[in-house]
């Protein structure tokens, strides 16, 4: 035997023996997608407008006390739109002094004095900043509560600029994830100046049918069993960034709750609140609904608990948003699939059984084709079958339907390499050549049309997968593993058996 | 044994019959098309909500048309699937219009469970709900738009190697055989009754794929017999390369052909359509690569008096 055969075989062997030992067993080393293992996948948006607003709501704030501070007259500051705002009422003579102070202050913002307003536009630039961070930040709140609810193996990935994608196998209760990721989380403490009352006008009786500057009117939440309107003050005492721990935990009645402590500074002004309203009620709102309102009968420190009318999932899911935290902007959902685990493992078995008749089918037509020969082009077929996997598993790539479609095209684009091949082998004999110099020749010129053919294919396939989407990703991965799989087993592989087994002083082939 | 002794047929004396047939095919389908809305876009591409039900008992679909038309969902797409008269596919296609994407997001779910409390009847065991997919106006947009841009740069990238490792005009004429591969199979499909959704363009691509292999086989054969045979015409040289490879391409589309039999056959409801469409594929790919691929170089040739042959 040849030197370079050897060699040959050992890479082929290792080659061969390196692919099973990634993909054995294919149950735990081969990841499913979704469509094959059944579970949700959301696609959802995130309202990056609301990060600019909030900005903004905040700026104007920061603005006027800065203002106020600095002894700058103005009458009023109004906000136009997210991301610009009017302050007016300012005086002329001022304004040099006003143009210093906002320099010193920030860079974020362009203003303009005209008249006695001040406008004020805040810079593309950051606008790109706050809305990119919203985003960021919106994916890692969603995958904390994942986190925080326990799901095995999900994926949380941002796509394009605004858009998030959530997979979650094995999970088939789609609402109650939903609203675990929908949910803002927002959750305050406020003082109850009134309520609640049926409608805004007996709310407001005791202030003039007037909402008070420092004042906002919400809504209880219906489902907690706080129904109408409370009056409640703008500014809340402590917040859901003040806590320290949250707990599912049961009430007096041994109700469902949740209980909570504060960080020191949060148990302070919380004490502060609770120790000069006694007798008062203090509401606690998530998400801009008054879940309850409960009488401050002493001075409070940094314990307490959340009641309303909970059941247990509701109480564990509330736990979970505290933990994780409050969003930054708010979400819609674009896209939302649930797969039920039964759909899945139909079409992996028909898949299977599918893919199995298929390869039976082609090797019988490869045998009655080509005789022995043929054996030889099952052999290379099986072993790019098995290099696919053992690669699929090593880039932990995950395996769909379209996917399937993908090993299909690599697959027939494997047979069409070997019956290039034995074809030209054939011609070459017509024209008078030995064996083993057909071999050799058939090989040899087959060779630029595999090379071309697999190269144009992987060449668009690279394109599909830089520019395609989830699914067609997915296609276009098989595709490259599966032609780079077929040049190597076509080229080298069926090649090396032939010279193996096809000895030099040959008569006859079979073929 | 041999499938076929090299044959000697005359395949570039029909390069005008083959055009005609081609243009013939795709305006019909391009009129069905635009005109009589033949391609029914799935719930990936047009949006809408789509749920994949299983009943404990036998129903049979007219129970299910009935009960759904009683509500007002009567304009739903029902399909029988997987087991008979238990399983269905439901489609619900009214129009909805909301103010704006996450009215119509919501309002598509509620549809969906309006069929599924319907088919339940007031009582959950009677039905499992195996899968249920809502996919949002944005999204079909969205997914168009990918797509196209996918394809698009795709092509470049193929017409731009062909361009190099053969001639502009075997790169050119390779984009048209698989365009119009592309359009003869959407032409044709649009006559079925089946939808499109992503497995069917996961389906397309694959037909690209085999349609791209088969054209650069019988170039590389042009390529190579035009450094042998010097004095001969390109036109006899590309008989003589069709003739040469007919073998070859019949044994490789029959062995696809038989594997997508197979797909067809046992691969379930969800491969289904995605064998359908490549069996139309695969028939069709054979044509254009025998009758058009070819000519095209040949016309291109004349119409810009590039040097004729294969050597530069």
């Amino acid at each position: 035997m040849k030197k370079g055969l050897q060699w040959k075989s050992i890479i082929i062997v290792a080659v061969l023996g390196l692919a099973i030992f990634l993909a054995y067993p294919p149950k735990d080393k081969i990841k499913l997608g979704l469509d094959l293992k059944g579970g949700i996948h959301l696609v959802l948006q995130v309202l990056t407008e609301d990060a600019v607003n909030m900005e903004t709501d905040q700026e104007i704030v920061r603005f006027q006390e800065l203002f106020k501070k600095n002894n700058i007259t103005f009458q009023t500051a109004a906000k136009e739109k997210p991301g610009h705002f009017v302050f007016s009422g300012t005086a002329a003579d001022q304004e040099g002094k006003t143009r210093d102070l906002i320099d010193q202050y920030t860079r974020d913002w362009d203003y303009s004095f005209s008249g006695d307003k001040l406008a004020f536009t805040l810079k593309a630039t950051v606008i790109q900043f706050l809305k990119d961070q919203a985003v960021n930040q919106v994916r890692e709140t969603i995958a904390n509560r994942i986190d925080q609810f326990g799901v095995a193996e999900p994926l949380i990935q941002r796509q394009g600029s605004e858009r998030i994608v959530v997979e979650l196998p094995g999970v088939t209760d789609p609402e109650r994830v939903k609203g675990l990721i929908k949910v803002t989380a927002v959750l305050e403490w406020k003082l109850v100046k009134a309520g609640p009352a049926p409608d805004e006008e007996t709310l407001l009786k005791d202030f003039g049918g007037k909402v008070p500057e420092d004042m906002e009117v919400v809504r209880g939440d219906a489902s907690r069993g706080e129904a109408g309107l409370f009056l409640i003050s703008r500014v809340a005492s402590v917040t859901g960034k003040d806590l320290r721990m949250v707990r599912r935990s049961v009430d007096e009645w041994n109700n469902p709750a949740v209980s909570f402590s504060l960080n020191s500074e949060g148990a302070r002004r919380f004490e502060k609140v609770t120790g000069e309203n006694v007798g008062q009620r203090l509401a606690i709102v998530l998400d801009g609904k008054v879940q309850s309102a409960p009488n401050i009968n002493q001075r409070i420190s940094g314990d307490g608990i959340i009641q309303g009318r909970f059941t247990l999932e509701q109480a564990e899911d509330l736990v979970v948003v505290l933990k994780a935290g409050a969003l930054p902007a708010g979400i819609r959902y674009l896209e939302e699939r649930t797969i039920g685990p039964s759909l899945g493992a139909d079409s992996v078995r028909q898949g299977l059984m599918a893919g199995l008749v298929a390869i039976i089918l082609v090797m019988i037509f490869m045998v009655f084709f080509y005789k022995l020969s043929g054996l030889n082009a099952v052999a290379a077929l099986l072993m790019n079958v098995v290099i696919l996997f053992g690669a699929l598993s090593y880039f932990k790539a995950t395996l769909t339907l379209p996917g399937i479609a993908g090993i299909i095209l690599s697959i027939g684009m494997s047979v069409d390499a070997n019956v290039l091949i034995f074809e030209r082998i054939k011609e070459e004999r017509a024209a008078g050549k030995n064996i083993p110099g057909a071999i050799q020749l058939g090989f040899q010129r087959a060779f630029s049309a595999i090379f071309d053919s697999n190269l144009t294919t992987i060449i668009s396939a690279i394109f599909l997968f830089q520019f395609g989407t989830g699914p067609i990703k997915g296609y276009a991965v098989t595709l490259i593993i599966g032609l780079v799989a077929n040049v190597f087993t076509a080229v080298w592989v069926s090649h090396l058996i032939f010279d193996l087994t096809v000895s030099k002083t040959a008569k006859r082939l079979s073929i | 044994m041999q499938l076929f002794k090299t044959p000697h047929i005359n395949f570039m004396r029909y390069k005008y019959v083959a055009l005609a047939v081609t243009f013939a095919i795709v305006l019909a389908g391009v009129l069905n098309i635009t005109v009589f809305h033949g391609l029914k876009p799935g719930v990936d591409f047009g949006g809408g909500t789509l749920i994949r039900v299983e009943f404990k008992n036998p129903t049979p679909v007219g129970q299910v048309r009935k009960s759904l038309a009683d509500v007002g969902l009567g304009g739903s797409t029902i399909q029988e699937t997987g087991k008979k008269g238990y399983e269905y596919q439901i489609r619900t296609t009214q129009f909805i219009k909301g103010a704006d994407a996450q009215q119509e997001m919501e309002a598509h779910e509620k549809l969906a469970d309006k069929v599924i409390e319907t088919l339940r009847g007031g009582s959950p065991e009677s039905l499992t709900v195996v899968s249920r997919e809502t996919v949002g106006p944005q999204v079909g947009k969205d997914l168009r738009k990918k797509a196209t841009q996918a394809t698009i740069w795709a092509l470049i990238g193929m017409l731009i190697y062909i361009a190099i490792r053969f001639k502009l005009e075997y790169g050119v004429a390779a984009i048209f055989t698989l365009t119009q591969d592309v359009l003869i199979t959407m032409s044709l499909y649009s006559f079925t009754n089946r939808e499109i959704n992503l497995p069917i363009i996961a389906g397309i691509l694959t037909i690209v794929g085999f349609s791209i292999n088969d054209t650069i086989v019988i170039f590389d054969r042009v390529r190579e017999n035009s450094k042998i045979y010097r004095k001969e015409s390109l036109e006899q040289i590309m008989n003589l390369s069709l003739n040469q490879t007919l073998g070859r391409t019949m044994i490789t589309s029959g062995t696809v052909f038989l594997t997508l039999i197979a797909l067809y056959l046992f691969g379930g409801e969800v491969i289904n359509d995605f064998a359908f469409i490549m069996l139309i594929g695969t028939i069709e790919g054979v044509y254009s690569t025998i009758a058009l691929s070819c000519p095209v170089v040949l016309f291109w040739q004349k119409a810009f008096k590039t040097k004729k042959g294969f050597r530069r």
